[in-house]
């Protein structure tokens, strides 16, 4: 069937467009594949989950044309191994044809479609555009950011008011994106994280049995207590 | 405002039950008559929407995307429509909307005349012959110095003595527009209302229609439409060209007609013959009819997507590639 041995093993790469699928392995660009390390004969089948992705003949998932794959060491994780047997399982239900149709199409992929001259040229135009009407005067800019200053420091407190700035930058996912940085010495102690709330907090589980197979709970947790040097304590009297 | 189906069939004057009413051979009941053709609806013309006379720039930025051509021809379908058109070249220095409609020849006074009072307007207004209800108005004279007296306020006038005139407003003031957004583009857009921006899917042409776009709405002109010439579908199949949703998308502005590129334009301003004459009707004089169509009727279109040609697979495709 797939002429891979145990020893190394093919993952493909492709762009996890299927529901079901976590991006486990990166996706690695190479040209050709090297198939002289194979032997036949295989006997632990191990392959990687991306081969899910490949568009079967019954099954119509993926986009084919970003598929490509290479060689590497043997690093797959337990759900990895799932995966692959469920995809044995539908591979070997097709058909002979369906098989080699599969086969031809791993070992001769059809090679990424290039970045056609629209693309580029909305993409070039949206850069333009942004960079175009984005046009702001400098009193603007100086009135923004004493504007943002006067809002911030009601909150926390300032590190040097000389530092602020105001940048301009396009984003091809949201175009236009001022970013004002501000350097920031600390929160106003109003404002701050009361510590009460954090009393009785777990946090940081972690599950060494869960107790499905064996019965018992192994459990590792942190539980919040205030400590005594950094307690803030809001004394209310009534007078 | 506009009615984007056409309209239902109107009920016959008479009922189905009532006796047919006897037809001579020769002379048709002219109750019958009007009520097929109500029925049929041929020779239908769009219905006028909005302030007579409706003022509207026909600009660009760029130049070359075919502004004067797209004024010439929606201009000449509007008159076929039956609407009062007055095309006006607002380019004081180099004309061509003359040469488009082939009435160079005709052109003795313009409205720098007008101005100085050497003549009326309705003698620098030339009406084409083969479609009276359109007039042209050029703003001077070729071979005269470059008139640096006419502004914003002087175009201003003309439109206003045009609309006051004793022969009636006219339905439609065209105002084609020079290229560039100096002077002359400023004296263009000042007497208008509305604006129609003429583009072609290239990302030079569009970056420019975008400043326009801008200083269109500075100035006050809100009602801003677009059309999109010079569309090669074969390139935006080929994902060469960028398709006209991309355009919409880019600009956001309202589509009032997409022309496909056409040789036909060149030969017809060669011939000075503009192209929605033509019989039988070229692709681009339908689309430019049906962009005269929406002006009329203040309608816009939307783009839809041009399917992407299947991949040509060769012999040994299945190689790879």
């Amino acid at each position: 069937m797939m002429p891979i041995s145990g020893d190394v093993s093919m993952f493909f790469g492709a762009l996890p467009s299927h529901p079901n699928h976590r991006p486990v392995m990166p996706t690695f660009l190479c040209s050709k594949a090297r198939l002289d390390h194979f032997r036949s004969g295989a006997s632990d089948l191990k392959v990687a989950p991306n081969l899910l992705q490949m568009k079967l003949p019954d099954m119509n998932s993926t986009n084919w044309s970003h598929v490509c794959f290479g060689t590497g060491e043997n690093k797959l994780t337990p759900t990895v191994n799932q995966d692959a047997e469920v995809f044995l399982l539908n591979v070997v239900n097709m058909s002979f044809f369906d098989r080699l149709s599969l086969t031809w199409r791993m070992l001769f992929p059809t090679k990424v479609r290039n970045n056609s001259n629209a693309k580029t040229a909305k993409q070039r135009l949206k850069m333009m555009l942004f960079s175009d009407r984005c046009d702001i005067s400098d009193e603007a800019k100086q009135k923004i950011i004493n504007n943002i200053i006067e809002a911030l420091s009601e909150f926390v407190e300032i590190d040097s008011l000389d530092k602020v700035q105001l940048n301009v930058s396009t984003d091809t996912d949201l175009g236009t994106l001022y970013s004002v940085t501000i350097p920031v010495r600390r929160v106003r102690p109003e404002y701050q994280d009361s510590e009460e709330d954090y009393i009785g907090n777990i946090s940081n589980i972690e599950y060494k049995d869960t107790g499905e197979r064996s019965g018992n709970i192994d459990v590792k947790f942190d539980f919040f207590l205030p400590s005594d040097q950094s307690k803030r304590v809001k004394w209310v009297s009534d007078k | 405002m506009a009615s984007p189906f056409p309209r239902l069939l109107p009920s016959l004057p008479f009922s189905p039950s009532s006796p047919p009413p006897r037809i001579f051979p020769g002379k048709p009941l002219p109750r019958l008559r009007a009520a097929v053709s109500a029925a049929l609806q041929w020779n239908r013309k769009p219905q006028l929407a909005g302030e007579t006379p409706r003022v509207v720039v026909v600009t660009s930025g760029k130049g070359g995307v075919g502004k004067t051509t797209t004024t010439a021809n929606v201009g000449l379908s509007l008159a076929r429509f039956g609407f009062s058109v007055v095309a006006v070249d607002a380019d004081a220095g180099l004309r061509n909307l003359d040469l488009l409609l082939g009435l160079e020849n005709r052109v003795n006074y313009t409205a720098v005349e007008v101005l100085n009072g050497d003549c009326r307007l309705d003698q620098a207004l030339i009406r084409d012959r083969r479609c009276p209800s359109l007039e042209l108005l050029c703003i001077s004279k070729p071979r005269s110095k470059l008139p640096l007296g006419f502004g914003a306020k002087a175009l201003t006038w003309v439109v206003d003595a045009l609309r006051s005139r004793p022969s009636g407003a006219p339905h439609f003031v065209l105002i084609d527009c020079p290229a560039g957004i100096d002077a002359g583009f400023i004296t263009a857009i000042a007497p208008a209302n509305e604006a129609l921006l003429v583009t072609t899917p290239d990302i030079t042409a569009l970056r420019d229609a975008d400043r326009v776009t801008g200083l269109l709405e500075c100035d006050g002109i809100r009602d801003i439409k677009m059309v999109v010439n010079r569309v090669r579908t074969d390139l935006i199949r080929g994902e060469d060209m960028m398709s006209v949703i991309d355009v919409q998308e880019m600009l956001g502005l309202a589509l009032l007609g997409v022309i496909p590129e056409d040789s036909e334009v060149i030969k017809s301003t060669n011939r000075g013959y503009p192209l929605v004459l033509n019989k039988p009707p070229t692709v681009a004089g339908l689309a430019f009819e049906q962009a005269a169509w929406r002006l009329v009727e203040q309608d816009t279109m939307t783009a839809v997507m041009v399917e992407e040609e299947p991949k040509k697979k060769g012999f040994f495709s299945f190689f790879g590639g």
